[in-house]
């Protein structure tokens, strides 16, 4: 679920205000008028700020590198991003198709073409490194990446539907961050292994050929690596999104000194299904359509539920704060619990929502 | 803190840069306000949560996250857009910012603007101050909130406001991110005031998922949250808000309609009791001009049924004035009924009343004593001459009319009272072919038989059967065959119908699908075209044209048949019930439907209720159900049946 805050305190509403100058009600008039009075005065043919927003752009492109490699068939397409993270020559991208092959050719912001090698990757992070044989380039210093709350401005750089060929500079879009959330994404069926912190963006950053490309502030510091096209687990919505560097500088890191070891796969079995309903004397109603409703159609004399005072026809609604959409959400948090753990319901009864709380038995108990 | 410190404290820190601070500073500022004015909004952003329900409405997999709502009232009520409850769910949940959950009851729904008023067993909840309708500009920072991805703050994307008064003036648009992730949520102005409530909508549909597609695309609407509060206290009561319709017609609606003439007055309808009449031009609605029909659209668009409009009409140079209530549903129309089929005669027949070629026992025809032969004359002594001018007469009167009947036989004139009835549900009557006289060998006649042909400009093909007894001074019935997914079941189809065409005067032509695995709604203009270029070859019965299909290709018939009323006037499918509510039943169009089932299909029980369904709203409905039949084409004894109906169309 979409629980992380990641929020600095500073964007929310406490806020050390100047004394009163100008009635409210002007301000709207007072803000063009205002904008009007800064062009005057800075007079300049070239406006500073449009400057330093052209500066900054201008810099991050020459770090930002078009990859061709394979794919090309069905609808898999054959090029992305990548951004250089020293001069002499690492490049981070997500791992992805494209990198199939052993080699890929790396395009610089100049132009000039190299063969890339896949140093090594990270699927749990989405995250690759490549490595071509140059020295003295442009690079993002991973050190002095920067983070950025809902609401600020940010860049996209990525070659989108490799619009950009040969010295072209990739394109850039801008936007602000929607929220900064955990990723709860899947492409075509299959989850997406990364669940760590994104920031969700409301430009349309993740296209294909945008993965591996970067966000970066309106000055041009390095936010986060633009992810693949993914839908969003719950609403079904294609998302716009790109991982915090601080979540990828340890593993590349690790991976440019070549004392990586990739993490471990997680335990597969996402659905051990170790404890069900009646193991705490909840009988259901029968799990007819795709989304049934929780309700408890029976609760078993001297069981767990009889003695917090679960009742027929209460609606279970929470289980340990997760929403439970139906009986089967509810059958996936239960088979995930451990013994000994606390098992805090929220149940519907009438209008109130009356929270409960369990404890997880231990097998034996059960026998 | 609030609205008002922080709108000085932008306003003070944009001040300070008029002399020293550079552009990049005013960006800088600039995402401030962005942030402040989330921040200020959001005590009134609550998150929804829904529990069960359907997972895929329509084409639409329906989501399960969160959406968002909006606080109207300090005592519990939520504003939101009705596309999060879709899926219709068992329970709704809704989060207020400091985490504290209650369950919340649907209290009314606004259909028109697609919002639903919910209500929350809470007090002190700070309501969400509007910005007055006046202050919209296009151009202003607009930004889009939700409450999707985390609790303690909105989600927010921004924008400008695009245009004001879109939708037939319900909404404004904006070109900020708006899409399940903020729909319900507010959009907001640099202030922190709601603007609007955003929700998907179209201008060219109105569904419970119209202009979802638009998810994303820099094309975002919201209702003006000061509409909403003007109308706030009806949804508080429970009433259920739906656009107002008066009962009128108009020639053209399209965007470059001219004036506002009516061109028909739905009998019993508001404009009808409040005296509208044909050729009336609508020139002002409640004191606003109304030039154009576009602008009439946008005056109609924000009222809603049980409003009372002022309505100013221009009638022979003079100007009329008179109020209409307007109303949700239209009482559903059912065409009246004589009791008579008309003789077909040559095309170029030079008739001076409309001779009877048929009259059906008990019906109103035959209780005033009208016989085959029978030639009508008049109709309230209003002359008739052709069928055409008969229908014109009946078409406009209701079930229970009385009216005076004039008609001769032989020599002599006889008149009487007739009371019109409805048309039988039943075609029991064995009904004779209408014969069409042998052609003129010598006469130059175009292609018949057999036919394969290609749409002039269009990669689709048809196919089609034209008797060979064609005589092109009589018009031909039209059968448009739609075969269903995976099979044109030409030959078969051929074999059943071809001594029927040849004997009853009927055309057949079987457009094929673009894609043999499926009809696609655009298709259905191909199919539209088809018929358009056999009406030019050949001489068609407009009274008689009609689409005909089986299983997937029923469906695609209702779809193409109650997509072009004007042009089709009977849907026969088998195996096909219809799954899109259709269209209310108007005067303008005079459709008959037809279906056949198997009992033993699965699908017997949606048809017998499609047909019921239809019945009720008024459109005459023939219904074959056989016994020990699964999902089949039916024998030919059936389709004799089936031709029967189809000879009986021009029925008045």
């Amino acid at each position: 679920m979409h629980s992380a805050l990641l929020l600095p305190a500073r964007v929310l509403p406490a806020r050390v205000l100047p004394a009163r100058v100008l009635p409210a009600r002007a301000w709207r008039v007072v803000l063009p008028a205002l904008v009007a009075a800064t062009i005057g005065l800075t007079g300049a043919p070239r406006p500073a700020a449009a400057a330093d927003l052209h500066d900054a752009i201008r810099t991050t492109q020459q770090r930002v590198v078009k990859i061709f490699g394979a794919g090309g068939i069905a609808n898999l397409h054959s090029y992305g991003t990548g951004f250089l993270v020293s001069d002499e020559g690492h490049i981070v991208t997500v791992w992805s198709h494209v990198l199939d092959g052993d080699v890929v050719t790396v395009v610089l912001n100049d132009g000039r073409r190299f063969y890339g090698k896949v140093l090594g990757a990270e699927p749990q992070l989405d995250l690759a490194v490549l490595k071509i044989d140059a020295t003295d380039l442009p690079y993002f210093d991973l050190d002095q990446a920067a983070t950025a709350s809902p609401g600020s401005r940010v860049l996209g750089f990525g070659n989108l539907f490799k619009v950009a060929t040969g010295d072209e500079p990739v394109s850039v879009l801008h936007g602000v961050i929607s929220a900064v959330t955990k990723l709860t994404a899947r492409r075509g069926r299959y989850e997406v292994p990364y669940d760590g912190p994104v920031y969700i963006v409301d430009a349309v950053t993740n296209n294909p050929g945008s993965a591996g490309g970067v966000l970066t502030t309106w000055d041009g510091q390095l936010l986060g690596m633009i992810g693949r096209e993914l839908r969003d687990t719950d609403s079904h919505l294609w998302i716009n999104y790109a991982i915090p560097i601080g979540e990828l500088r340890d593993a590349i890191h690790s991976i440019r000194t070549g004392d990586f070891t990739p993490r471990e796969e997680e335990e597969p079995d996402d659905n051990p299904q170790r404890y069900v309903a009646t193991d705490f004397g909840i009988v259901l109603v029968p799990d007819v359509v795709y989304r049934t409703p929780a309700y408890v159609d029976d609760v078993l004399p001297g069981s767990a539920a009889s003695q917090v005072g679960l009742q027929p026809d209460d609606l279970i609604v929470f289980v340990n704060g997760e929403l439970v959409h139906s009986i089967r959400t509810l059958a996936v948090t239960l088979g995930r619990l451990e013994a000994e753990d606390d098992l805090r319901l929220i149940i519907r009864r009438g209008k109130a929502l009356i929270p409960v709380e369990m404890r997880v038995p231990r097998r034996e108990e059960l026998q | 803190m609030n609205r008002y410190c922080a709108t000085l404290a932008i306003a003070a820190l944009l001040l300070l840069c008029t002399t020293t601070r550079t552009f990049a500073q005013v960006d800088a500022l600039e995402q401030e306000a962005f942030q402040q004015a989330t921040a200020l909004a959001g005590p009134s952003i609550v998150r929804i949560e829904t529990i069960g329900g359907r997972d895929v409405v329509g084409e639409l997999i329906t989501g399960t996250g969160p959406t968002t709502g909006v606080v109207v009232s300090s005592d519990g009520y939520v504003i939101t857009s009705s596309f999060n409850f879709i899926a219709q769910p068992a329970q709704i949940l809704v989060t207020l910012p400091d985490d504290r959950r209650f369950t919340a009851e649907v209290v009314a729904r606004d259909t028109s603007k697609m919002l639903t008023l919910l209500k929350v067993d809470v007090d002190g909840l700070e309501p969400l101050a509007a910005t007055p309708k006046d202050d919209l500009r296009v151009g202003q920072w607009s930004l889009a909130l939700g409450r999707t991805y985390s609790n303690t703050f909105p989600n927010l994307s921004v924008g400008i406001i695009s245009a004001l008064g879109r939708i037939d003036g319900k909404a404004i648009q904006t070109d900020a991110k708006v899409s399940p992730a903020n729909y319900g949520g507010p959009l907001v102005d640099i202030e922190g005031r709601g603007m609007g409530i955003l929700v998907p909508l179209s201008p060219q549909k109105s569904d419970e998922t119209a202009g979802v597609e638009w998810y994303d695309s820099g094309i975002g609407f919201a209702v003006p949250l000061e509409d909403i509060y003007a109308v706030l206290p009806r949804l508080k009561a429970g009433e259920d808000l739906a656009p107002g319709r008066m009962g009128v017609t108009f020639e053209d609606t399209g965007p470059l309609a001219g004036e506002a003439k009516i061109e028909q007055v739905r009998p019993l309808s508001p404009a009808d009791e409040a005296g509208l009449a044909a050729g009336d031009v609508i020139v002002e609605i409640d004191d606003e001009v109304i030039d154009r029909i576009p602008r009439l659209r946008q005056v109609l668009g924000t009222r809603y049924a049980g409003d009372t409009i002022n309505v100013a009409v221009r009638r022979d140079d003079e100007i009329v004035r008179t109020d209409v209530e307007l109303v949700a549903e239209l009482s559903a129309y059912e065409p009246a009924f004589l009791g008579i089929l008309p003789v077909r005669l040559p095309r170029d027949a030079d008739a001076t009343g409309v001779e009877i070629r048929h009259v059906y026992s008990d019906s109103p025809a035959a209780t005033a004593g009208l016989e085959k032969r029978d030639v009508i004359t008049a109709i309230d002594g209003t002359p008739v001459s052709t069928a055409a001018d008969l229908l014109k007469e009946l078409g406009r009167k209701l079930p229970d009319t009385t009216l005076t009947l004039a008609w001769r036989r032989g020599d002599a004139e006889q008149t009487a009272e007739v009371t019109l009835g409805t048309m039988p549900d039943e075609l029991a009557e064995e009904l004779a072919a209408a014969s069409i006289p042998a052609p003129d060998e010598e006469a130059e006649r175009p292609e018949r038989g057999h036919l394969s042909r290609q749409l002039a400009g269009d990669e689709r093909r048809y196919w089609a059967y034209v008797p060979d007894q064609l005589n092109l001074d009589y018009d031909y019935g039209l059968l448009v065959w739609l075969h269903p997914t995976g099979d044109t079941m030409e030959s078969d189809i051929l074999e059943q119908w071809r001594a029927i065409c040849e004997r009853r005067g009927i055309i057949l032509v079987g457009p094929k699908a673009g894609n043999i695995s499926g009809w696609t709604p655009d298709d259905a203009g191909f199919v539209k075209a088809v018929i358009e270029e056999m009406r030019q070859t050949y001489p068609i019965d407009p009274a008689r044209i009609a689409v005909h299909g089986f299983a997937g290709g029923g469906n695609f018939a209702h779809f193409v048949g109650f997509r072009n009323r004007e042009l089709i006037r009977g849907i026969s499918t088998v195996a096909a019930p219809i799954r899109i509510p259709p269209p209310s039943n108007t005067p303008e169009y005079r459709l008959q439907l037809h279906f056949i089932s198997g009992e033993e299909d699965a699908l017997a029980e949606p048809i017998e209720e499609t047909v019921e369904g239809l019945r009720q709203m008024g459109y005459p409905t023939t219904w074959i159900s056989l016994p020990e039949t699964g999902r089949a084409y039916p024998d030919e004894a059936t389709i004799e049946r089936l031709a029967g109906w189809l000879d009986q169309l021009d029925r008045l």
